[in-house]
């Protein structure tokens, strides 16, 4: 007998206090009479103290007894067989979209994958462990680890490979540490191992379960206000002809057969305005998950500019600036905001970023007079103003000496500060940007510069109004939505049943999540923006060098798992649970009837 | 102790003094040799009345008739064998000790002697569900105390009594009960009941023992407890309380109510049954 919780064993501490319990619970010479009733509701607590006599070896003693050894046991965990060694396997299952092509008799390599594991499922036998992992840019454990092989089934049941096209390195990190010492490692994907992870797999058994098929698939899509742009692969070598749906809120907009050369082709469809999102569908074929798309319509973000300069050159080269930028009107208040420097320090309007030419106000100059410069201009590259910004043959004219302690650069010259964020109370730090410039003086009005850095201005104002960045994505990639203002309840996002919460925020981040579809930015139950997501994923859509065959071996040094296969697979549980039982049972009822009558 | 050592000369010696006492409610039973309180044909007279078509001719009063011109006719009382229906407490208690299991033996014979000298229809119900014994020869109620039962025959819901019986009742009544309820019960429909309660002298005076572990006979549980003055105070004046009740119960249902106490002599015994209106004097 073995015992598998020695610590248990203290629990036959029971025994002895059973014992005692017996020995000093019988201290008064007994006595019979004829009607107990009559002596019951006086005192009942004896006033001496107990006194050993001899211990009565009652039924009641030996049952209970009885009863603390099978328990005692149970808890020590008792065993007549020691703990078993199994044989563990851990598969990790390619779950890249092109495992679910299907060929002419409408089978997948899912389905080759899910018999594989079953077949070996069957060689481990009901005492086999299994750990399913499923690969992906974040690889997760289906079932286990070291899970009973026979609950495989179910779970493999359920498996749908639907995700874009990713490395098999973190899936294969995964399983390794699954495996252990132990375990063996299969990998069942469609295609062999790419050159890349072929070090990773030694030790492993690598199964591909692939086939070369031509297929067809949208492998990018956009949409304007009045078309859209598909850009198509025929993974073939043949030309191929194809249906094209255009559906919207399930009425067929546009139909369309279109014939398609070996490789890419791109397709512009003109539509009419206004309309809701579309499924753009194109006929079936191996792979039905890149066949389509849905396209919501962007609504692009308007810019309200408002140009209180003084009249003069200056002006007038930026009215002309503005006026060449699409999505940009002219309105009071505006989103983006150009006045002299001096109005800087000045209260700003709600939402509106501001942006100061000339001599700084009095708080943020330093001592010293203006000076102009050529150059050489030193220019923080990174930041998104100054992105395609060379400042090549500018004269910057008029830059005043600015408090180091007060303005964050983004261009200088020397010591001094030409382009610079003043740090305002009250305002994030792009709510204001300082040009310190004489715009009546500087050439920079005439340079290429100068509509760049405009266009710039407004562009990251614009990036900065509520609403998604972009319309569409793919699946996988990261979609931010800012909402302007704080959420008035919780946020979520929910896309073909794929439902999340979203942390509390201004600024909502997440991935698009796979499979794609109609993704919806939800706060409490209103719909906040409709966002496309799509599969679009060329590397997937190409099943042109699938292949079948099986390379590597299990590493002859993995041994087997030891298994507990809980105490319901000894007889001796039982057996104590019984006596256990049985004995707890018997001394109730030994006991009931004089305490009831009691 | 499987039976009680009885003297029986001695108890027929007493008995032959006594007889069952008869109720003044109309006795039930096969015709007999012992007046009746209704009417019936013996040759004792009892009263006048109307002469009614049907009546016995040889009972009209031709003298008075000669008196007065009314025909009427002599009534006389009726002569019975009444029905006796002996309840007998044979549950554990009733054999505490060797002293009341004698006394219970005795008392016991009593009755049944006593019940043996009136021609009587005699039974011995021990429990409901056990045949009650027609009792033929006094000796015969000693193989009924054996005495072993967990519950007393008083404590079942039904006893096979018979209509208009007279009810002879013999028990310590140490168990719960209601007397106003039990006694009830006991009486319904009968012709009279005679409640005998017999009690160890310790169990209606307990002593001052110190602690002691008390087991009931029956099986009702256990009790450790220390017998002081005040328990022995409080058992006293619930006993008090028990056969007060059971007196009180058995004045209101015109039953007789005797207490006896084991170790008496049985000829004293015989004269406190006949105080209490259990047995009459021959």
């Amino acid at each position: 007998m073995i015992f598998t919780s020695p610590l248990g064993l203290l629990a036959l501490l029971a025994m002895p206090a059973i014992v005692a319990i017996h020995l000093f619970r019988r201290r008064f010479p007994p006595r019979e009479v004829a009607g107990l009733f009559l002596w019951q509701v006086v005192r009942q607590t004896p006033e001496g103290g107990g006194k050993i006599t001899r211990l009565p070896i009652t039924a009641s003693l030996i049952l209970e007894c009885v009863a603390a050894l099978a328990l005692a046991l149970i808890v020590a965990g008792a065993r007549l067989q020691p703990a078993g060694a199994s044989e563990h396997l851990v598969v990790l299952l390619d779950d890249s979209a092109s495992m679910a092509a299907t060929n002419a008799l409408g089978e997948s390599p899912r389905d080759r994958a899910v018999r594989r594991v079953l077949g070996e499922i069957e060689r481990l036998g009901s005492g086999g462990r299994i750990t399913l992992v499923q690969s992906g840019q974040r690889p997760s454990v289906l079932l286990g680890p070291a899970a009973l092989a026979v609950e495989a089934a179910p779970v493999l049941e359920k498996w749908k490979p639907q995700a874009p096209h990713h490395s098999p390195s973190l899936g294969l990190r995964l399983a390794r540490e699954l495996a252990g010492r132990t375990g063996r490692l299969m990998v069942l994907s469609d295609a062999p191992p790419d050159p890349a992870v072929e070090g990773q797999v030694e030790g492993a058994v690598w199964v591909s379960l692939g086939e070369p098929l031509a297929n067809v698939g949208i492998t990018a899509a956009q949409r304007t206000v009045s078309a859209i742009a598909l850009a198509l692969g025929n993974f073939s070598d043949v030309t191929t002809r194809r249906r094209l749906r255009v559906v919207a809120s399930e009425r067929e907009v546009m139909a369309k057969e279109i014939e398609l050369p070996p490789g890419p082709s791109s397709l512009n469809l003109p539509l009419p305005m206004g309309l809701p999102s579309l499924r753009v569908i194109l006929s079936d074929d191996a792979l039905l998950r890149d066949n389509e798309a849905i396209l919501v319509e962007p609504r692009p973000q308007i810019v309200a500019v408002e140009n209180r300069l003084g009249e003069g050159r200056g002006r007038q080269a930026l009215d002309k600036a503005i006026g060449s930028l699409a999505g940009v009107i002219q309105a009071k208040p505006g989103h983006l905001v150009f006045e002299p420097a001096s109005e800087l320090d000045e209260p700003p309007s709600p939402g509106a970023w501001r942006v100061g030419f000339g001599r700084a106000s009095a708080k943020l100059i330093a001592a010293g007079e203006p000076k102009d410069f050529v150059g050489p201009f030193v220019t923080e590259k990174r930041h998104s103003l100054l992105q395609g910004v060379t400042l090549a043959g500018v004269v910057w004219t008029g830059a005043s000496p600015l408090a180091a302690d007060k303005v964050h650069p983004l261009v200088s010259a020397g010591d001094r500060p030409l382009i610079a964020m003043p740090a305002l109370p009250g305002a994030p730090s792009e709510a204001a940007i300082l040009f310190n410039l004489d715009l009546d003086r500087t050439n920079l009005i005439r340079a290429p510069d100068w509509p760049i850095l405009i266009s710039n201005l407004v562009e990251m104002r614009r990036q900065n109004l509520p609403g998604p960045d972009r319309w569409n994505y793919r699946a996988g990639e990261w979609v931010r939505v800012r909402l302007g203002r704080d959420p008035t309840g919780p946020l979520h996002f929910r896309c073909s049943g794929v439902e999340r919460d979203l942390p509390p925020g201004r600024l909502l981040e997440f991935i698009a999540p796979s499979p794609g579809g109609l993704l919806q930015v939800m706060e409490g139950n209103d719909v906040l923006f409709e966002l496309g997501v799509n599969f679009l994923d060329e590397e997937e859509a190409d099943l042109r060098d699938r292949a079948a065959g099986e390379i590597g071996k299990f590493n002859p040094q993995s041994g087997r798992l030891r298994t507990e296969n809980g105490p319901a697979s000894d007889p001796l549980f039982w057996a104590l649970v019984a006596i256990g039982g049985a004995a707890i049972v018997a001394n109730w009822c030994l006991l009931a009837p004089r305490r009831s009558n009691a | 102790m499987s039976k009680p050592r009885i003297d029986w000369p001695a108890v027929q010696t007493v008995a032959a003094a006594f007889r069952m006492a008869m109720p003044r409610a109309p006795v039930g039973g096969r015709l007999g040799e012992r007046l009746g309180v209704g009417t019936g044909s013996s040759l004792e007279f009892q009263d006048y009345r109307q002469y009614a078509p049907g009546d016995d001719l040889r009972h009209v009063d031709w003298a008075a008739y000669a008196r007065s011109e009314a025909l009427t006719v002599r009534l006389y009382r009726e002569e019975v064998a009444p029905r006796i229906d002996f309840v007998l407490d044979v549950s554990r208690s009733m054999i505490l000790t060797e002293q009341k299991f004698q006394a219970y033996g005795e008392l016991s014979g009593l009755l049944a002697c006593v019940s043996a000298s009136t021609v009587a229809d005699a039974r011995i119900i021990t429990g409901s569900g056990v045949e009650p014994l027609l009792l033929r020869r006094p000796e015969e109620i000693e193989r009924l105390l054996c005495c072993d039962a967990l519950l007393s025959a008083l404590e079942e819901p039904h006893l096979p009594f018979r209509r208009r019986s007279l009810r002879v009742v013999v028990s310590d009544f140490l168990f719960p009960h209601d007397a106003e309820v039990l006694i009830g019960r006991l009486a319904r429909d009968g012709a009279s009941l005679s409640v005998v309660q017999l009690t160890l002298a310790e169990e209606a005076e307990p002593a001052i023992e110190g602690g002691r572990r008390l087991l009931d006979v029956e099986g009702r549980g256990e009790l450790d407890l220390v017998i002081d003055e005040k328990a022995v105070h409080d058992y006293r004046a619930r006993f008090g309380r028990l056969r007060l009740g059971l007196s009180r119960a058995a004045r209101g249902a015109g039953a007789s109510f005797a207490h006896v106490v084991a170790g008496t002599p049985l000829r004293e015994v015989a004269r406190a049954l006949a105080t209490a209106g259990v047995l009459e004097t021959v």
